[in-house]
């Protein structure tokens, strides 16, 4: 009875955590390019109390053991690689990405980080950079005296300068994607960083064979939360902390009980 | 009288140990892939030789102790995730882990891979496909129903896919992972995996709560027979016998 309290003592931080997440995903319903995160849990070690298989009589063998499982843990956090919707802006250096991959943007260490959130601007020496000042991986600068700047589907930026017919090529974005983007680690302002689980980047330009997907201009994509959904899951991880805290009940009350038994 | 007193003993005994499976069940109630465990009672013959016990005697000395702890086979929700490596079956179908202990089998499909590629699963073991460890290219993978591994229509792999024959004593151990008697696996005839997909426990929270509510009452309902014991003991020699002289 002790092991119940624990064990329930378990699924109780666990389910504590999951709403932690849940609400992290729906403060971040409204974040551009932002991507869920789910928490996965597994559980503990199992305590022997008669071991599957062993001999019940000389001639047979029990069918199932008695095994009682001690819990759970939460074992990692995914983050969830599914598309959110778009939103049209009209902003010439608003992109999109329809498809899985990942614009890439240098961070002031020098190294690369991943982002879905396409807010781009241009930083006073014209180079493209994203919402908090990472310039784009490789960097696109834009003359300063453009009139309008064009993107392509495969990531083509073109200026038109003035006076002038023909559209002048200043860059081609590419995008990455991981074998497991599930496993990419969070930094906050939507940049992941890779990991040894989500692989080495695959880098490309958009629209090519990798799955990279191609580049939509004048759209941003919205954070990928399904809000119905985080609701669902938050009453169902209110329901389980709930079945928890009812077998601490029962375990205290059960024990309770045997105390109050008349000697 | 004194048997009935451990017979009830016995129960309560049972009680508390189905109270610890229940909450260990409950813990797991968003355990990617976890199969609830349903505990059966078994009787304790009172005779241990071949003598014969009246009906009576046999009712009165039965003991009912926890026998066990079985898996429950039955598949749980899919949730989807979109991420390429998370995988489920659906139906019967194990995918089998080679971890430093032995082989081991898991419903659990939330995989990646490490810098050379190799299909980890969350613990960091290796997945097993029909030709020993399973081993990714680079780029985006497509994983057919079948278990079928493969990069722009070129096949890369072959997922193993297990199940067993009902009644097969499958071990717990933890990290989702399950341990089966040697030589017990067979090939899933029909398996269909789900790319993108994860499994969610399936316990059912009703029935567990049920449970939960049973076992109380039926604790309560014993140690009221204790009580009841424990007073009959109590008045027995005290009252009864100094009335006989």
């Amino acid at each position: 009875m002790f092991r119940a309290l624990y064990t329930a003592a378990s699924g109780m931080l666990a389910q504590q955590l999951d709403l932690d997440t849940i609400a992290n995903n729906l403060a971040n319903a409204s974040t551009v390019g932002f991507r869920e995160t789910r928490l996965q849990f597994q559980d503990l070690v199992y305590q022997e109390m008669v071991v599957p298989g062993s001999a019940a009589t000389q001639q047979t063998t029990v069918s199932a053991g008695l095994q009682i499982g001690l819990g759970t843990r939460a074992a990692s956090s995914e983050v969830l690689q599914l598309q959110g919707e778009y939103d049209n802006t009209g902003n010439s250096l608003d992109l999109a990405i329809q498809g899985a991959g990942f614009f890439q943007v240098k961070l002031t260490n020098g190294e690369i980080a991943y982002t879905r959130a396409g807010s781009f601007q241009l930083d006073q020496s014209g180079n493209v950079v994203t919402a908090n000042g990472n310039p784009l991986e490789p960097a696109i600068a834009i003359p300063t005296a453009a009139t309008a700047i064009s993107v392509g589907t495969d990531g083509t930026v073109t200026v038109t300068m003035p006076g002038q017919t023909s559209a002048l090529q200043v860059g081609v974005i590419q995008l990455a994607t991981f074998p497991n983007p599930g496993g990419l680690l969070s930094n906050g302002s939507g940049l992941f960083t890779q990991t040894t689980a989500s692989g080495d980047p695959i880098v490309g330009t958009p629209g090519g064979s990798e799955g990279l997907g191609t580049l939509q201009q004048g759209m941003l994509e919205d954070s990928n939360v399904n809000v119905v959904d985080e609701f669902i899951q938050m009453i169902v991880t209110q329901r389980a902390y709930e079945s928890n805290s009812k077998v601490v009940q029962a375990a205290d009350q059960m024990l309770q009980d045997v105390n109050n038994m008349s000697h | 009288m004194d048997s009935g007193f451990y017979a009830a003993c016995t129960g309560l005994l049972a009680k508390t140990d189905a109270l610890d499976l229940t909450a260990g069940n409950m813990a797991n109630l968003s355990t990617t892939g976890y199969k609830a465990q349903t505990e059966f009672y078994s009787s304790l013959e009172a005779s241990m030789g071949n003598r014969r016990l009246s009906p009576l005697n046999q009712a009165v000395n039965d003991y009912g102790v926890l026998g066990g702890a079985a898996v429950d086979m039955r598949t749980g929700e899919f949730q989807k995730t979109g991420n390429d490596l998370d995988l489920a079956v659906e139906g019967a179908g194990f995918f089998v882990v080679q971890t430093k202990a032995g082989v081991r089998y898991t419903r659990n499909g939330n995989f990646h891979t490490d810098a050379a590629g190799r299909l980890l699963t969350p613990t960091g073991d290796q997945v097993l496909g029909e030709q020993g460890p399973v081993q990714l290219p680079s780029g985006a993978i497509t994983i057919s129903p079948d278990g079928t591994i493969s990069q722009q229509g070129a096949v890369v792999a072959q997922l193993k896919l297990v199940t067993f024959k009902p009644g097969t004593a499958l071990a717990a151990e933890g990290n989702s992972y399950y341990q089966a008697p040697d030589k017990s696996e067979l090939p899933a005839d029909d398996p269909r995996v789900s790319q993108g997909m994860l499994e969610r426990s399936n316990l059912d929270p009703v029935s567990a709560t049920i449970g939960l509510i049973t076992i109380q009452r039926q604790a309560q309902l014993l140690e009221q027979a204790l009580s009841i014991f424990h007073s009959v003991f109590n008045s027995a020699p005290g009252q009864e016998l100094s009335r006989v002289s």
